[in-house]
């Protein structure tokens, strides 16, 4: 297992370098020049152009390129164009909150995902199961940025119970102080917490439904549950112990894939809630054709991703003993 | 004595604590304002994006300050007199100090608009301040401008903040730690969710009516009405949604204020271009333009019809200059005239062989743009003309084919017109850096050459009539709409917010006294 871990490790060298050659290409193609959308449009053109030679945007692709990777492996992200700090700096300071949402987002959409698949297969056909499917279905098809406006309708604007935009104390730092006696912080990063987590979360919420409805559906006509209740076992306990645990193999690993959507959906959240994260700043990157940023931000998300999906492939094998990691 | 000595320190300290920390705190309100973009630096000599300007204005002054009228009134000047047209001599005011206490003198005033004017810095705003051949320090408190030529708007531009020349050169990061003698000084900035500002004490126009200022960066237009509804911002400004506009408008929770903006929406022909190369040609264009239904249904009437290149609220503006109205007839007559029929029936007017096609385009940011550049398409085509759309973002449009010339029509904007210098000199006169649309005409270029230099308002305001008759009538520029400027708050905050067209905010944090 410590094998196969520090292999997946060092696979992260040769994706990430992959990751930064596409999304360097992609910077070639798409139009846009940043010398000329940092001295803005009333820039004369000699002045553009003199910006261009000293970022070095003039020189060929590849050495562009190996510069960068020569930097890269110096731990150097470079600078970011428009801001001013390197782009180390600004991506730390904001994955924190990131992450902070996707995972909250994925509680919410495991809970909320497992529990209605769970009790749609078990009451397969009848009403629950209907209205269950239905609001999987909803939540598939929503956009995103849609719903996280009318929830921010209904709940910021109409009934007032939560703020409508911006984030409370991180996450960390309120559950210390809460710890230490002081729950009000936790409280307020909570309400700040609850409307983008719960937008984010909606579609993979979907997803998850569905997927537990269908596996359990599977495992409930499987020969040792029946076994299970011909042993005389209550109900709730051979569907808990017995079915939900086998049930939920398949569904782990695609919570893992679902991690990569959610970070995309991020994106439209966090602009919509205010929510200083990566996905704001990719925004405003692209829209600023901030080279670096870009690079850095894809880089990030990227080596985030790829951990997620290690985790759960080792989860997977801890709590399978059927699979091993080789 | 020891003793004594660092009691009555002691006793002072806590007098000065007590006095300026929680009295202050206590009687001034807090506000909060909801903010389209994050600012991108707090140097006010590299700042690009409004939200880095309006706070820029916030934690430094400049030599001067413009009213909402854009006039120059003294600001760390306190006067300036012009011994000839190429000079301009400022008097600072007496014992100016920034943030940090350290005294503000002619040499930091000297040493910002050096930095400006270098090349290798390459502030954004440098073509603006490029007349301006010398800045030298006649003494601690008297600076001497001296210009290449004549440069009338020169003053509109010197309300751009100073900075600490000492703390600069010793590598102190402006960008990340401002420190400016601007009426506000910074406390946080958490980038991407909020820059959060206090009362500067060290200002020479005395306390702010505001305690602490929080510039919230919400960067969704609905979600930043939304949150003005929710209670959780005092106010917010354009840009908005027209729909949230009109529902905001209706509210009798939030004061409104519409005023005519300092920007316009236009039709950049470019005029080498085959097509549009003849003025009766981009007549004929201009004329299928229907800025009525553009600026009420598109705009909901926040934006104003436009009549030509000079700004209502400008002196130089007259009435009597008009540039073509919407008249489909009167676009097919002049079509027809040119030789474009429909020779073949097919509901598209052609000429030897050719079809009379156009490409119109605009950016993606904007939906009121990319509606009204639809919108045209759908006209156009009525009018027998093959108008295809080009549609991508900002950078894409602006950098890599407006820029660059590529374009045929193109619908866009200019921004921050306190001058009408500002919007016509580079761009209209022949070989200027911003004449994309490589528009060339001896008369304009002499009009607009004696707007600039010319020092008294009259003959400004003449030489810029001139020029504005002869673009009506020749429509190298069509201007859609004079923008509009919209800000909403709070009916009942504790100061009443002044609005500037820029959306600067020191009206919205000093008592209207100031």
């Amino acid at each position: 297992m410590l094998a196969y871990t520090i292999r997946r490790l060092l696979l992260l060298v040769p994706m990430g370098a992959g990751m930064v050659v596409v999304t360097f290409g992609l910077l070639l193609l798409i139009p846009g020049d940043p010398a000329a959308l940092m001295l803005g449009q009333e820039a004369p053109a000699e002045a553009i152009a003199a910006l261009r030679r000293s970022l070095g945007l003039d020189d060929p692709w590849h050495l562009r390129l190996g510069r960068y990777f020569l930097a890269l492996v110096q731990g150097d992200m470079g600078m970011s164009l428009f801001q001013s700090q390197p782009v180390a700096t600004i991506i730390w300071g904001r994955l924190g909150a990131t992450v902070e949402l996707a995972v909250a987002a994925l509680l919410l959409a495991s809970a909320i995902g497992i529990s209605l698949g769970v009790v749609a297969a078990m009451r397969q056909g009848s009403w629950v199961d209907t209205l269950a499917m239905l609001f999987a279905q909803l939540g598939v098809s929503m956009p995103v940025y849609w719903l996280a406006l009318l929830l921010m309708l209904g709940f910021a604007v109409h009934l007032g119970w939560l703020p409508a935009v911006g984030r409370g104390a991180p996450m960390s730092e309120a559950l210390w102080a809460a710890l230490r006696g002081r729950p009000e912080m936790l409280v307020q990063s909570l309400s700040y917490l609850v409307l983008p987590a719960f937008a984010l979360a909606m579609n993979a919420a979907a997803v998850i439904s569905r997927l537990v409805r269908a596996s359990m559906l599977e495992v409930l006509r499987e020969d040792f549950v029946r076994t299970a209740r011909a042993k005389g076992l209550r109900r709730p306990r051979v569907v808990v112990r017995h079915a939900l645990r086998n049930a939920l193999l398949p569904v782990l690993s695609v919570i893992g894939l679902r991690f990569g959507a959610l970070l995309g959906g991020a994106v439209l959240t966090e602009s919509i809630f205010a929510w200083p994260g990566l996905g704001q700043l990719t925004i405003a990157a692209i829209s600023q054709r901030d080279l670096p940023l870009i690079q850095g931000i894809v880089l990030t998300f990227a080596i985030v991703f790829a951990l997620v999906n290690l985790v759960v492939d080792l989860l997977y094998a801890a709590v399978d003993p059927r699979v091993r990691l080789e | 004595m020891t003793t004594l000595s660092r009691l009555t320190g002691a006793t002072a300290l806590a007098l000065l604590l007590g006095l300026s920390g929680p009295a202050t705190a206590q009687t001034s309100p807090a506000l909060t304002i909801g903010m389209d973009v994050d600012a991108g630096t707090l140097d006010p000599r590299l700042a690009r994006d409004t939200t880095a300007f309006r706070t820029a204005d916030l934690i430094y002054s400049g030599l001067v300050q413009l009213t909402p009228e854009l006039q120059a009134v003294p600001e760390l000047a306190e006067s300036w007199e012009a011994p000839d047209a190429t000079t301009l001599v400022f008097t600072l005011r007496e014992g100016l100090t920034f943030s940090d206490g350290s005294p503000l003198t002619a040499d930091d005033v000297v040493f910002t608009f050096k930095s400006i004017l270098n090349p290798d810095f390459a502030a954004p705003m440098r073509a603006l301040y490029a007349p301006i051949a010398a800045v030298e320090a006649v003494d601690a408190r008297t600076v001497k401008f001296t210009l290449a030529a004549p440069y009338a708007p020169v003053l509109s531009y010197l309300d751009i903040g100073i900075v600490p020349k000492a703390l600069v050169e010793a590598g102190h990061d402006l960008a990340a730690n401002p420190v400016g003698a601007g009426p506000m000084r910074l406390v946080e900035w958490n980038r991407g969710a909020a820059i959060v500002l206090e009362p500067n004490p060290a200002y020479w126009g005395g306390a702010p009516a505001v305690g602490r200022l929080t510039l919230q960066i919400i960067a969704n237009n609905n979600a930043r009405a939304q949150a003005l509804e929710a209670g959780d911002l005092d106010l917010i400004q354009s840009p908005l949604s027209p729909q949230d506009i009109a529902r905001l408008a209706a509210d009798s929770r939030f004061q409104n204020t519409i005023m005519p903006g300092l920007g316009v929406t236009y039709l950049n022909f470019n005029t080498r271009d085959p097509l549009l190369a003849d003025p009766a040609m981009r007549r004929a264009f201009a004329m299928l333009v229907d800025q009525e239904t553009i600026v009420n249904e598109i705009y909901q009437g926040v934006d104003a019809v436009a009549t030509g290149v000079i700004l209502p609220s400008s002196w130089a503006y007259s009435a009597d200059i008009s540039q073509p109205g919407f008249d489909p007839e009167g676009a097919a007559a002049a079509f027809e005239a040119l030789g474009w029929r429909d020779s073949n029936g097919d509901g598209i007017r052609d000429r030897d062989g050719r079809k009379l096609a156009v490409t119109l385009a605009t950016h993606t940011e904007d939906p009121n743009r990319v509606q009204t550049i639809e919108y045209l398409q759908a006209v156009m085509q009525q009018a027998g003309v093959e108008a295809s759309v080009r549609l991508t973002d900002w950078p894409g449009f602006s950098t890599n084919y407006v820029q660059k010339s590529e374009h045929q029509i193109a619908l866009l904007g200019w921004l921050n017109i306190v001058d009408p210098d500002r919007m016509l000199y580079g761009q209209l006169t022949t070989g200027g850096p911003l004449n994309w649309g490589g528009y060339s005409n001896a008369e304009v270029d002499a009009a607009l050459t004696a707007g600039r230099t010319a020092l008294d308002i009259p003959a400004r305001t003449e030489a810029y009539r001139r020029a504005a008759a002869v673009l009506a009538e020749e429509v190298p520029y069509f201007i859609v709409s004079y923008q509009g400027y919209q800000m909403f708050a709070k009916a009942d905050l504790p100061v009443k917010p002044t609005a500037s067209p820029r959306g600067y905010l020191r009206g919205a944090i000093m008592a209207p006294a100031n």
